[in-house]
């Protein structure tokens, strides 16, 4: 009875959750399209900081009459405005760096599967190489190595990723290049451009695409971190990971809401594109559709 | 095989139907299906695929997928409803008296475990008063009934270290574990070669006459049918066709469908050279222009080919690979359909990859059309890749599943050097030959069937203006209706096109009714070859006989 009982409020809580988690990242994305529009405030022009108003609390009113319903930062800057903007960089950074992640690594297991030889050990080699150290370990090094930017953020980013959707298409492109359509090809004399953008590509690209959500909310929580770390984008253009991180030192002095909403925002972010995700590869993924 | 009709049946089916359910549809896959199993039967189910002969097997035992919900008539055992029984009895019922061996005994042994564990697994099961030392005595009997070798030591094997038809054998010891009343055969022998399926078939025949088992045999195999069945149900699209005795069913067939059937299965003829099958004859007035031919020179030459796969990653096993081809030669007349015949890891298939260009021989030379061809010379332009085309076993995995059938044959055409203007025309006209309506051009290769999809393959192959056609198993994977039809194309190809054709099978028969001239592999050499009538009729080689005696004599002439 009572395992019944679980197993149906486990798979009734993620169904119920989609439409809820899919309106959320739809606002989250209108918002953050539309920051420059409804934000009050735009924390990246300093002449509309006002750093005599810094660290006040929610709900303060300011001098020229505007309430600061989440507060601001250590620097004046109203939360909520830096919540919009933030938002703006982390959806754009995760975005970008997942689908060059995506191109890349594809292409990497397509072509090391297909020539296979040197060429796929190489390849494969660096993939385990990556995929044995932590995630975050490897976007340090990256980061450290190639310097603080946010289009540097993006190539740690794709750095750290590829390397999943590389493993993932080589072997999908391994069985299907096992398959006769892929002989006869070969019979046909196809430059082999063509042979691998027509033939084994198209054919091998749905694993990795079913994994495309997921990495994308692992990208978001990446670059949080790395902001949080002080290692992200820098401080008059900051994320939400940053945001929470500038507040941290003044979580002591009880000033909690410079850290509390961008950290909440940040939470409401991930699990929506979780959810949304994890919804998408399993309608993607054939295994499991039913008949 | 004493069988008493007046007793009572073992095992009814009464108006059967089961239908497949899903969210959108109701649709019936059985229809009013009835049929009667006695004690020491063995009852044959044959149809083509799609047919719902496997359906019926699998709702006697109970293993029907959850979509397909039996929505009227009953299955009776002894008399009683298995409907009317609760869940526990039922499936006590099923796991003591019916048993079940399945098509592919690669996967129907757990690989971890040793046969003899599986084995006292299922006796346990079964019997669970036995002492250890009773089960694993029972193992051993069983193991020894069934035909395993030196039993005590092949206990502790694993599935891996056992040959396809050992496995079988293992298969059928854990089916008898529980001294069941039925057993539900679905293909047992399909995966298995002529000669394993043979011997196969006997143990099954003398199971039947010393327990008194009765079994339900699904096969698409007439043959198999024809060597063991007592009586034969014919279904096709979830009905049963026609129900009788296996002699008078096959002698005497009332259904003009089960006469077709019989008809498409192609017959063997060792009495005489003389060509007399019906069904072929179209063919035969082929290659009966074949005498000229043979005078003229090989289009393709084939002199000490060998292979030998390659080493594991980074050299890890040392292990001495056994060579997958010795010392291969053989050749092909222009014009001709040459036959390499032989049961599986024979190399069949390698050599014809080889003489495609997919693979790379080791030693030894091929010579197409008086030039010598290897990996480098093939890739130049102008050069010979390509001019050898292939035509593979699965017609499900030959096409590429996200291209429409126009744009994979384009691709030929444009290989086949034909104007881009001409493309449209060329693929017309071979789409018409080979009887493909123009309209499959924008389908995808899902939406056709089988036999559909190999002529698609045909007409790929054919468009890319190929010299010679290696076709490896090209009906193995269809229906016999089917079967005939494209070998029929085949056939016709050859003799219009003027390109020569390898023609490589598992089915003596099949060659015979095509081949001008026949290989037999074994083991990765040529032990036999020669004129169909030589290799039939007057050779005295001891594997040519052997394979010759494995086909089910029915449909020997």
């Amino acid at each position: 009875m009572s395992t019944d009982f679980i197993e149906t409020l486990r798979r009734r809580m993620p169904t119920g959750s989609i439409p809820f988690s899919k309106a959320l990242l739809g606002t989250y994305i209108l918002v953050a399209l539309a920051a420059p529009i409804i934000a009050p405030q735009n924390p990246y022009d300093l002449l509309q900081i006002r750093g005599w108003e810094a660290s006040a609390a929610p709900g303060t009113m300011g001098g020229d009459g505007y309430i600061y319903w989440l507060g601001t930062d250590g620097l004046g800057r109203d939360i909520v405005s830096t919540i919009l903007y933030g938002l703006r960089i982390s959806l754009l950074v995760s975005i970008v760096s997942t689908a060059i992640a995506a191109v890349v690594g594809v292409t990497a297991g397509v072509v090391a599967a297909y020539f296979g030889g040197w060429v796929d050990a190489l390849v494969m080699r660096i993939v385990d190489l990556q995929l044995s150290l932590p995630t975050i370990l490897v976007a340090l090094i990256a980061i450290v190595t190639l310097g603080p930017g946010i289009d540097r953020i993006i190539l740690a980013i794709i750095i750290v990723q590829w390397a999943t959707y590389g493993r993932v298409t080589r072997a999908v492109a391994l069985s299907e290049i096992g398959k006769s359509y892929l002989d006869a090809v070969r019979l046909l004399r196809l430059p082999k451009k063509r042979i691998l953008l027509r033939h084994v590509m198209p054919n091998s690209i749905a694993p990795a695409l079913t994994l495309i959500p997921i990495e994308l909310g692992h990208a978001i929580a990446l670059e949080a971190t790395l902001s949080f770390l002080g290692l992200g984008v820098p401080i008059d253009k900051p994320s939400l990971g940053s945001t929470v991180a500038a507040g941290f030192q003044y979580l002591m002095t009880g000033q909690y809401w410079i850290s509390l909403f961008p950290g909440l925002a940040l939470l409401g972010l991930i699990a929506a594109i979780n959810f949304v995700g994890e919804d998408t590869r399993s309608k993607l993924d054939p295994r499991s559709r039913s008949l | 095989m004493i069988k008493d009709i007046t007793q009572k049946p073992l095992l009814e089916l009464k108006k059967l139907t089961i239908s497949y359910r899903s969210r959108s549809q109701t649709r019936p896959v059985l229809r009013n299906v009835d049929l009667s199993l006695h004690r020491g039967e063995i009852l044959g189910l044959i149809g083509e695929s799609g047919a719902g002969k496997s359906t019926v097997g699998n709702a006697i035992i109970g293993l029907l997928a959850p979509e397909f919900v039996q929505t009227s008539g009953s299955i009776l055992f002894e008399g009683r409803a298995l409907e009317g029984m609760d869940e526990q009895e039922r499936d006590a019922l099923r796991s003591r008296r019916i048993a079940a061996i399945f098509q592919d005994h690669t996967m129907s042994l757990d690989p971890l475990m040793s046969i003899g564990a599986q084995l006292t697994e299922a006796i346990r099961a079964a019997c669970p008063d036995l002492s250890g030392k009773q089960t694993r005595g029972r193992a051993i009997e069983l193991l020894t009934r069934v035909g395993i070798e030196s039993p005590s030591e092949r206990y502790h094997s694993y599935p891996h270290q056992l040959s396809g038809g050992q496995r079988q054998r293992v298969v059928i010891a854990i089916a008898l574990s529980g001294t069941p009343d039925i057993i539900v055969a679905d293909e047992p022998t399909s995966a298995l070669d002529a000669t394993i399926q043979k011997q196969i078939l006997q143990l099954l025949r003398e199971l039947v006459a010393e327990t008194g088992v009765s079994i339900i045999l699904v096969t698409h195999d007439m043959g198999v049918i024809s060597e063991i069945a007592d009586t034969v149900v014919v279904m096709r699209d979830g009905n049963v066709v026609e129900h009788g005795s296996t002699a008078t069913l096959l002698d005497h067939p009332v259904e003009p469908y089960t006469r077709d059937l019989l008809a498409a299965v192609p017959r063997l003829r060792i009495s005489s050279g003389k060509r007399t099958d019906p069904t072929f004859a179209v063919v035969n007035n082929a290659s009966a222009d074949d005498e000229e031919p043979a005078k003229r020179a090989a289009i393709l030459v084939v002199s000490g080919v060998t292979k030998a796969f390659g080493r594991t990653s980074f050299g890890w096993s040392r292990k001495p690979r056994k060579p997958a081809l010795q010392d291969i030669s053989l050749e092909l007349k222009p014009g001709a359909i040459t036959g390499i015949v032989g049961e599986s890891g024979s190399g069949k298939s390698t050599i014809g990859r080889i003489i495609a260009g997919l693979e790379t021989a080791c030693e030894g030379e091929i010579v197409i059309d008086g030039t010598r061809v290897d990996v480098a010379s093939r890739r130049q332009p102008g050069g010979m890749l390509g001019r050898v085309q292939m035509i593979f076993q699965d017609p499900a995995m030959s096409l590429n599943p996200r291209l429409p059938i126009g744009d994979t044959l384009a691709e030929s055409v444009r290989f086949g050097s034909a104007p881009s203007t001409d493309a449209r025309l060329a693929i017309s006209v071979i789409m018409d030959r080979l009887g493909l309506p123009m309209t499959f051009l924008t389908r995808y290769p899902h939406q056709l069937s089988g036999g559909q999809k190999q002529r698609v393959c045909i007409a790929r192959a054919l468009l890319a203006k190929p010299r010679i056609i290696v076709a490896d198993e090209p009906t193995s994977a269809l229906d016999v209706s089917v079967q005939a039809e494209i070998v029929e194309l085949l056939g016709q190809a050859v003799s219009q096109e003027g390109i020569s054709m390898l023609f490589i099978s598992h089915d003596l028969a099949l060659v015979q009714a095509l081949c001008s001239s026949i290989y037999i592999f074994q083991n990765g050499s040529v032990v036999d070859g020669g004129s169909p009538e030589f290799i039939f009729g007057r050779s005295t080689n001891a594997y040519t006989r052997c394979l010759i005696d494995a086909r089910p004599e029915r449909f020997t002439i």
